[in-house]
């Protein structure tokens, strides 16, 4: 399948944009960091159309579906939400620095879906996934954890900032922006996170109603989709007491991004329910 | 004398149940105790676990209601809890909220414009009148009303836009109640239950989840066919019950039911749910020893008793099942009583020439799987009939429309709070020697780079107007 040999090759590109913008942070040359834009968007390319072409395969086989219904097309789709979400940020705020963190996070999702024995075959959709609910549920779902990993990469660089000593001068801090804005950047990002989330569940409940005929049943994944929008509630909140700002917030954020893991894998391989589809 | 400290006990609770510190409390233990009951298995799961425990500790899971710790009260108390917070919170700040959303226009403000970045200013060689309608008129266009004052040798422009958007966090919160009070509606008034119906078969009431009793539908519901497809690989594609409603005795709706497809009839909405085959009449035929002929063929109904000509012992299929020990195939256990009271009792399987290729020959010599137990006979089953059922979920649940108009709530007042704010816009017109210089300064509750990009598009617009 033409799809997945473009996907691991894209795989290998985003780990040369990651050592590029890596390159550009210890060097403190901008050359490199435009030179990793390039190649990410490049692979970013190639990444949607082989997302296309494996939806245009499945009909090919027969068994046509949108690529979103199994664990690879999962991590797939979620690797490509983040590198299209920096893409985003990277044109918004003209900054490169996020890119060493965002693009070292795509590498390690499209690498953990293509070389650890992810079944990456093009699977019929059994009954209960066919759903239109279950497709925006996905999309709604991972582009709000792509969101929330973005935030956990502003969160590490908040607090890698406020551990260096700025009388330092420390090169490889530099280009990464000033807290204020990175504070702001991540707020952003977690409330687009959170609004993402919260559609992710919606639709998640009105697809468990039509097909079991309950919108909640306190099944792990739930519950921890659940944990994991109450602790970004908290974010929000916490930006308005008087001192949280600033590094707890970066604390919770990141406290929030071990909920998203957990809920994603964690639920699967650590406790079972109805949502394991990962075997 | 007591007035005043009741007074002071209510302000303590009323300033505890405003306070964003408890807001953030609640939901992180929210969180952790939710954590929780993902730890420990719950319901039906929580049987073995708690099996495993001492006594002791098993009586304080149960105390706590640990096995089924998202119905116990304690649960549900902090949930209350953060529902008193949250409508006590959004009382408190109501007439705050107000205040700036009543709050007049004041176009004549300096404050703003101290600091102004040097762009947001420019001159014309245009009089203060002339450039004070131009703008005034551009103004209107964008934002619709505005506000002035004006003087000789100055002139203030204000307009503004999105002054509801302070209401969108009420609208947040409020839609959280409307959730909750919707779960609590489905909860009192809604029920859970499940019944299984065969092929052929009629039903009139199904089991209640909570509690296994038996509910009366006041309606009938007819199972004509179960179906499942299957895709090439063997995986299924389809599962699709034919079903009719019928009220005393009349059918009144036929509808084919699929998994994502519910049904509702008389205020109960159906789900297929599950599928599954109880084995029917067994087909048998009986072999006497020394003959080549088939003694005879029966078909029998499990529990149906016969006996075979020139023997007196009765014989009865006790059980079926479609596959033994899942994986020898459709079998029949078959019971012989002799007139003496004497049983025995014989596994006897479709696929009998199969398995004895596949098993060691001395497994169909024990008495229980041979089938040749009672002589001078040899039982074969030829084939096990199966009689498909359906699994339907059959779900009452008054509180969901109220949970699905929460949810839309909520995803606007998301739009409100977050993507819009309230954007104040000033326009200074000043009067200098024989040019006129203006200024556009703006102010916003939220998002503040959007401000930015707005005040530089609405100074290059005037710019290019008045040049
Ligand atoms: C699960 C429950 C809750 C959710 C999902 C939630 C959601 C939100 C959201 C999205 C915001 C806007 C945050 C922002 O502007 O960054 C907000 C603000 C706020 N929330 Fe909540 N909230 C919850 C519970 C509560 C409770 C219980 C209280 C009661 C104290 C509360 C009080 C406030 C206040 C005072 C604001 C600030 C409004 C402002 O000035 O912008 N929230 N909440």
């Amino acid at each position: 399948m033409i799809n997945s040999v473009i996907l691991s090759y894209t795989t290998f590109v985003y780990f040369a944009s990651f050592m590029l913008y890596l390159l550009m942070m210890v060097m403190g040359k901008d050359v490199f960091g435009r030179l990793a834009s390039i190649l990410t968007i490049g692979a970013l390319i190639a990444h949607t159309s082989a997302i296309i072409l494996r939806w245009i395969e499945s009909y090919q086989f027969d068994m046509g579906h949108a690529p979103f219904s199994n664990f690879y097309e999962s991590l797939i789709f979620f690797a490509w939400a983040v590198v299209l979400l920096y893409v985003l940020i990277e044109w918004r705020t003209k900054n490169r620095s996020i890119g060493t963190f965002a693009s070292l996070l795509a590498v390690l999702i499209m690498a953990y879906a293509s070389f650890s024995g992810v079944d990456s075959r093009i699977q019929p959709l059994i009954p209960v996934l066919k759903s239109n609910w279950l497709i925006t549920h996905v999309i709604t779902c991972f582009i709000g954890y792509a969101a929330f990993g973005i935030a956990f990469c502003l969160s590490l660089m908040y607090l890698l900032k406020k551990v260096d000593d700025p009388k330092r001068k420390g090169i490889l801090l530099k280009t990464i922006p000033d807290s204020d804005i990175l504070e702001e950047l991540n707020y952003q990002v977690i409330i687009i996170g959170f609004v993402l989330l919260t559609l992710g569940i919606i639709t998640g409940s009105v697809w468990a109603h039509s097909a079991w005929g309950r919108y909640w049943g306190w099944d792990p994944k739930e519950t921890w989709s659940l944990i994991t929008w109450l602790v970004y509630a908290a974010v929000l909140h916490s930006r308005m007491m008087r001192g949280w700002r600033g590094k707890k917030m970066a604390i919770l954020s990141m406290i929030g991004f071990f909920c998203v893991i957990f809920t994603y894998l964690g639920v699967n391989f650590i406790l079972s329910g109805l949502h394991s589809y990962a075997t | 004398m007591k007035e005043p400290n009741n007074k002071r006990g209510a302000n303590i609770l009323w300033n505890v149940f405003s306070s964003m510190k408890l807001t953030l409390a609640l939901l992180i233990i929210l969180a952790i105790t939710s954590l929780f009951g993902t730890l420990i298995p719950q319901q039906q799961e929580a049987v073995r676990f708690a099996q495993g425990l001492s006594p002791r500790l098993h009586q304080f899971f149960e105390l706590l209601g640990l096995f089924d710790l998202y119905h116990s009260l304690w649960f549900r108390a902090i949930i209350g809890l953060l529902a008193l917070n949250l409508v006590i919170c959004s009382v408190n700040r109501l007439p705050t909220t107000l205040k700036l959303f009543r709050a007049p226009s004041r176009p004549d403000r300096s404050k703003p414009f101290e600091d102004l970045p040097p762009q947001r200013n420019f001159l014309v060689e245009r009089g203060i009148e002339d450039v004070g309608n131009r703008v005034a008129d551009f103004l209107r266009n964008q934002y619709g009303r505005i506000v002035s004052k004006s003087t000789p040798e100055k002139n203030y422009l204000y307009a503004e836009k999105g002054r509801y958007s302070y209401f969108g966090v009420y609208l947040v919160h409020f839609s959280i109640l409307l959730v909750l009070i919707g779960g609590v509606i489905g909860s009192v008034f809604g029920f859970n239950a499940y019944v299984n119906i065969l092929e052929g078969d009629t039903v009139d009431s199904i089991i209640l989840t909570k509690d296994m009793t038996s509910k009366r539908l006041g309606f009938s519901v007819f199972c004509e066919k179960f179906n499942v497809d299957y895709y090439d690989n063997g995986s299924p594609k389809e599962f699709r019950s034919d079903l009719g409603f019928l009220v005393e005795g009349k059918l009144a709706k036929k509808a084919s039911l699929l998994m994502n497809r519910p049904i509702t009839f008389g205020g109960i909405t159906f789900y297929q749910s599950s599928y599954g085959s109880i084995p029917g009449k067994a087909y048998l035929s009986v072999q006497k020893e020394g003959s080549d002929l088939v003694e005879s063929i029966v078909r029998v109904e499990i529990g149906d008793t016969f006996s075979l000509p020139g023997s007196e012992s009765q014989i009865q299929v006790v059980n079926a099942v479609s596959n033994l020990n899942e994986m020898m195939g459709p079998a029949a256990l078959i019971s012989v009583k002799s007139r003496e009271g004497e049983e025995i009792r014989f596994w006897v399987f479709q696929n009998i020439e199969k398995l004895r290729n596949q098993y060691p020959e001395a497994m169909f010599q024990a008495p229980r799987m041979n089938p040749s137990s009672f002589k001078p006979y040899t039982f074969f089953l030829k084939e096990l009939e199966s009689r498909f059922y359906t699994g339907l979920q059959a779900n009452k649940n008054p509180g969901v429309s109220l949970v699905w108009f929460g949810c839309v709530v909520m995803v606007a007042g998301f739009f409100m709070t977050f993507f819009t704010s309230h954007r104040k816009i000033w326009v200074r017109i000043l009067r200098s020697t024989d040019e006129t210089k203006i200024s556009v300064a703006g102010r916003t509750n939220r998002n503040p780079l959007t401000l930015e990009k707005e005040l530089d598009l609405v100074t290059s617009q005037l710019h290019k107007l008045l040049d």
